[in-house]
């Protein structure tokens, strides 16, 4: 093992920079992959926290499944079952507040951006919980306007006891006067603002509301425990849960999204650094042919040979991998960094620091240096079947490769086939599998489709060199060893591959959506709460504001949207309530199925309109019916159409009559306002009168359509750009690949070279020799790799469509011209190193090298 | 007994159309402690019958007897032990891994063997002094000369004590002086140290330092000389040799 070692260790420090290339295609593949896997957990984390919040001396939580309010008589109902020893009743909501709210100063970061408004009744809950006041004294019944907050809210607001703390409700700006400080916060969560039940009901609205009702065991033993719980949940039906409120479930969707997107550019990542493995081996071996042979005959047995380049491999897995552990925290950090702000700002949670979990560690090592041995092992096999004949006369040790194609051709037919039938399934892991098939299936029909493409391509590049003896060299060069020239150009097809599926995905994405942004944004002015799409977070405004803006001189109409929490199916559905009147007019869902005759149809009875993405999970279509989670029972509506807005596309959500909305949901809140302006009004004084109408809900921000659009646009630029960049770091890989495979080729005929010189070749000529190869190669890669990626692009659209987001197919032109560019380029890059050897070579030394 | 003994080897080369016949019937014996070396012109299959008597290719038909062993009855892992502790290898160009220095390259077959570093270095470095490279034990390949390399080749092969030592043109690539060296080395190889010592060249002056030329033309033995002991000291021997050679051309 110790000679293994030595030697491994002296090879790679021999060749630094091509064991730095190999190092770092493992590096970056497990970065992405490890990096990413830290940061989200630390979301859903913090996600879990502020659920764990609610505990304490409380044994459950009763709540709706849905979250919302509900009727506070129900307390007594959970109080009667048998068990149950203590209730307590709560009206908590979570306000966001908007930026700057609290401070006013742009400059400093927000001490916080939202506060969970608490409605207790004094006498239950001072029974159940012990509050330990520091300050002043607790709340009591009968308290207006009076509030208890910690000592650390207080200190953040530089506030005390007697002091006015001011926040946004739907009822306008309410100030409560500061009663008592309790203990600092220590949980995760929003800094509570504690007040009266009837105080929380009055300023949010909610007359008789609440949602969640603590409760306090007698038994103490775990069986009779769970028979209590099971007989308040019988008491009070399956709308109803045992748990604590969580404001943030409908993040946990996107959340789900964005980690199968890293978790996939990682271990496409890894993919690719294994084919550079593979190549960068396949090309060592061959360069230490004569040494292995040497070693062979001095009496190294096949398994040591296989040891030495296994623990080549293995160094450097091990150190790729642990370079891409610490770069994998470092990026994790620089996420939350980068992204704490603005999560806190949207979804007010602390991240906190990246998550490394054991199992994500050891995960990550295991596939690290996994793939690197795997990648390594195929060569390190063939090396060890090198005889010590084959190094001291290498011609007659040659294997033909040509019937390898025979069977490898057919078998990447029938996957190309099986990828395509895969699309007609419409099932998402059935075309991704066929997406890898087909990739699979092109690189194994690549070795047939060489030779005469390289005919093809060295016809062209016979006009372009003018000395056709350059391209018929590099010609045959390539067709020699078809297997070799395949596997090169595939490296190169992956990552034109990719390319071209990220350029097309990101064209349809882009158009798909600007077109329902375009539609759903495109009144003249929209008045948005603190958080787009967690609805249930921000605080909207009662009736009172739509009127006071149609009120203004100027405006035309105003349309609203309200929000209720459901679920359809056990999944959580943002419940949208419209206008049916008002809201085509200035706003406007995207039809899949239906039409705008589906807007009149909501005033019928109970109709609905779901969106695409909720429409796929429920399985719902135009004309069935779906079961609402109300708080008071479950009520069916019928489908009227199936369409979307841009703000929820990405949400399980359904759009219902704001009247149904306040029948069944008890719902009448404003979460959202659009207004179109009147013909010929002007519009400096409109905005005016509208600024001042919303003086007094500083929860909302005026913000006109087309800024809002232009906003929006940019958020798409920012992604796609970051994306691109992502993209084109698997291109690095590509073109090490090609490095490789070319200076294999310029060993390999070495003494061919040194012939070439010998009768009068000049040494530019034996450097156009190799770019003309290099060149053939790329033209290979890119050409396939466009028809992947082309066939990939159309995968993901598929997929796309089949989750719910409909979008439109767009060539990627912009994406094939960049392809074709880079694949021209790549080859001229790859050609420099190899072609300067190559005409480096001194003729004598060629000739004699055998 | 005999060291080695070769019985009625043929090796031909590639089928049908293309054969090549490299051996015809060839048969030698090799004593122990002998210097043998064999001749020819370019294509006569020297360097094939060397490969085959160092079990490193198999013939087509025939048999090389090592120790009474049969070559070709044995699987590979039993050959490769042998080549590791019975013969010593030296070749014309790459002898050296590049990569490991010269005490680390002498100590190679042993290392393989699976000898403790330290033992093994230790060997390593006695055959390096005893040829006189002490002072380089710790160069690489690519800061010896020619010679000095060929110097180190010779080492490796001795190091792990094997009876016989095959050299394929071992002075191909060197200087007139280094040539010498080498042979008057290998000489020292079979009088001093006993061990067995067959060496392909095309050199009469080299092949003047042996105990016995075999002349091989188009894959078979057609003559046979014993030179007289230390013939390779006034020339007499070369030109012998190279008169043999001569007749063999016509």
């Amino acid at each position: 093992m110790n000679i293994q070692l030595t030697l491994a260790a002296r090879y790679l420090r021999g060749r630094k920079l091509r064991t730095a290339l190999t190092t770092l295609a493992i590096f970056f593949g497990v970065l992405v992959l490890f990096g990413m896997n830290t940061l989200l957990p630390a979301f859903t984390r913090a996600f879990q926290g502020n659920i764990l919040a609610a505990a304490g001396q409380v044994d459950a939580t009763v709540t709706l499944k849905t979250g919302d309010a509900f009727d506070a008589a129900v307390a007594d109902r959970v109080a009667g079952v048998e068990g149950v020893r203590a209730v307590s009743r709560l009206l908590d909501r979570t306000i966001n507040l908007p930026v700057d709210y609290l401070d006013n100063d742009p400059a400093l970061p927000d001490p916080a951006t939202a506060l969970s408004l608490v409605g207790l009744d004094v006498a239950q809950a001072t029974a159940l919980h012990a509050y330990q006041v520091s300050d002043g004294r607790f709340l009591e019944a009968g308290d207006t306007d009076a509030t208890v907050i910690s000592r650390s809210l207080a200190e953040l607001l530089g506030l005390g006891v007697g002091d006015g703390l001011t926040l946004p409700t739907p009822t306008g700006e309410q100030t409560l006067t500061i009663v008592g400080l309790l203990p600092p916060r220590t949980q995760l969560g929003d800094e509570e603002v504690l007040v009266t039940l009837p105080q929380a009901q009055a300023m949010l609205a909610m007359p008789g509301l609440i949602n969640a009702v603590e409760t306090n065991f007698e038994p103490v033993n775990e069986a009779e425990r769970a028979a209590v719980e099971d007989a308040i949940l019988a008491e009070l039906g399956d709308t109803f849960q045992l748990g604590a409120l969580s404001s943030n479930i409908e993040l946990l969707a996107n959340l789900t999204v964005a980690q199968g997107i890293f978790t996939l550019l990682g271990v496409l990542a890894l993919l690719m650094g294994g084919f550079i493995i593979f190549n960068t081996f396949r090309t060592v071996v061959t360069e230490r042919r004569r040494d292995i042979g040497m070693l062979r005959t001095l009496g190294a047995s096949r398994r040591t040979i296989l040891g030495t380049f296994l623990a080549e491999g293995l160094i450097q897995g091990v150190v790729g991998t642990a370079l891409g552990l610490l770069g994998g925290y470092g990026l994790g950090w620089l996420g939350v960094t980068a992204l704490a702000p603005l999560m806190s700002r949207m979804i007010h949670l602390d991240i906190g620091a990246p998550v490394v979990s054991p199992a994500l560690v050891i995960g990550s090592v295991i596939v690290g240096v996994g793939v690197t041995l795997l990648a390594g092992l195929l060569p390190a096999i063939s090396a060890g079947r090198v005889t010590p004949m084959e190094a001291l006369r290498p011609a007659i040790g040659a294997v033909s490769l040509r019937r390898l194609t025979g069977v490898g051709f057919w078998i990447g037919v029938v996957m190309i086939g099986l990828a395509i039938a895969a699309l007609v399934t419409r099932n998402v892991s059935v075309i991704a599998l066929g997406a890898v098939l087909f990739i699979a299936g092109l690189v194994l029909i690549a070795p047939v489709l060489v030779t005469p493409v390289a005919r093809f391509f060295s016809g062209l590049l016979a006009a372009v060199f003018a000395r056709s003896g350059t391209a018929q060299l590099a010609e045959g060069n390539l067709t020699r060893q078809p297997s070799r020239a395949a596997i090169t150009a595939s490296t190169m097809l992956i990552g034109i591959a990719i390319l071209i599926m990220a350029a097309s995905i990101i064209g349809s994405v882009t158009i798909g959506f600007s077109n329902v942004l375009r539609k759903s944004l495109g009144s003249d002015y929209i008045f948005v709460p603190p958080s787009i799409a967690v609805w249930g977070s921000d605080v909207g405004s009662g009736a009172e504001l739509a009127d006071s803006l149609r009120a203004v001189e100027g405006v035309g109409l105003v349309t609203t949207l309200r929000f209720a929490p459901t679920q359809v199916d056990d999944t959580a559905v943002s419940l949208l309530g419209i206008d049916p009147a008002t809201y085509p007019q200035v706003s406007g869902l995207t039809f899949s199925q239906g039409d705008s005759a589906a807007y009149d149809a909501l005033l019928d009875g109970r109709g609905i309109i779901v969106n695409p993405l909720l429409s796929a999970q429920s399985g719902a279509e135009l004309g069935q019916s779906v079961e609402l989670v109300t708080p008071t029972g479950t009520q069916t509506y019928t489908v009227v159409g199936v369409g979307g807005d841009y703000l929820n596309a990405k949400l399980a959500t359904a759009y219902i009559s704001q009247a149904n909305l306040a029948t069944d949901f008890n719902r009448t809140e404003d979460v959202l306002l659009q207004v179109n302006l009147a013909e010929g009004a002007d519009r400096e004084a409109a905005e005016a009168g509208m600024q001042a109408a919303i003086r007094n809900y500083p929860q909302f921000r005026m913000i006109s359509g087309q800024e809002y659009i232009d906003e929006n646009l940019s958020i798409f630029d920012a992604a796609f750009s970051a994306m691109y960049i992502l993209v084109l770091f698997l291109a690095i890989p590509s073109v090490i690949g090609m490095v490789n495979t070319l200076a294999i080729g310029v060993i390999e005929r070495t003494r061919e070279i040194g012939m070439l010189r010998a009768v009068g070749a000049t040494r530019s000529q034996i450097r156009r020799v190799v770019l003309a190869e290099a060149l053939i190669l790329s033209a290979l890669g890119t050409v396939f790799g466009v028809i992947a990626g082309l066939y990939l692009g159309y995968v993901g659209m598929t997929t796309f469509e089949t989750l719910g987001y409909p979008m439109e197919y767009v060539f990627p032109t912009t994406g094939v011209i960049v392809a074709l560019v880079a694949g021209l380029l790549f080859g001229v890059l790859a050609a420099i190193i190899p072609a300067r050897q190559a005409s480096r070579l001194e003729v004598v030394q060629a000739l004699r090298y055998e | 007994m005999s060291l080695i003994s070769a019985v009625n080897l043929n090796k031909v080369y590639g089928s049908g159309d293309t054969a090549v016949t490299a051996l015809k019937g060839v048969s030698l014996q090799v004593e122990p402690g002998e210097f043998m070396a064999i001749m020819g012109p370019s294509g006569c299959g020297k360097s094939t019958l060397l490969h085959l008597l160092g079990g490193l290719d198999r013939p087509t038909s025939g048999a090389v007897m090592i120790d009474g062993h049969n070559l070709s009855d044995l699987p590979d892992n039993k050959l490769t032990e042998i080549r590791r502790r019975r013969i010593g290898f030296i070749f014309q160009f790459f002898n050296l891994i590049p990569v490991l220095n010269a005490v680390e390259n002498t100590a190679l077959p042993i290392t393989l063997d699976g000898v403790r570093p330290g033992e093994a270095k230790a060997r390593a470095t006695e055959w390096l002094r005893k040829i006189g490279l002490g002072d380089r034990l710790d160069h690489r390949p690519d800061q010896l000369s020619g010679g000095q390399q060929q110097r180190v080749a010779v080492a490796r092969a001795l190091v792990a004590d094997p009876a016989l030592i095959l050299a394929d043109e071992p002075t191909g690539n060197l200087d007139t002086r280094a040539s010498e060296e080498i042979a008057a080395l290998l000489r020292q190889v079979a009088n001093e140290w006993g061990r067995a010592v067959v060496i392909v060249t095309h050199d009469p002056r080299i092949a003047a330092y042996a105990d016995r030329i075999i002349f091989l033309k188009d894959g078979a033995i057609v003559d046979q000389t014993v030179l007289e002991p230390r013939s390779y000291d006034n020339g007499q021997g070369a030109e012998m040799v190279a008169g043999k050679l001569q007749a063999m051309g016509d």
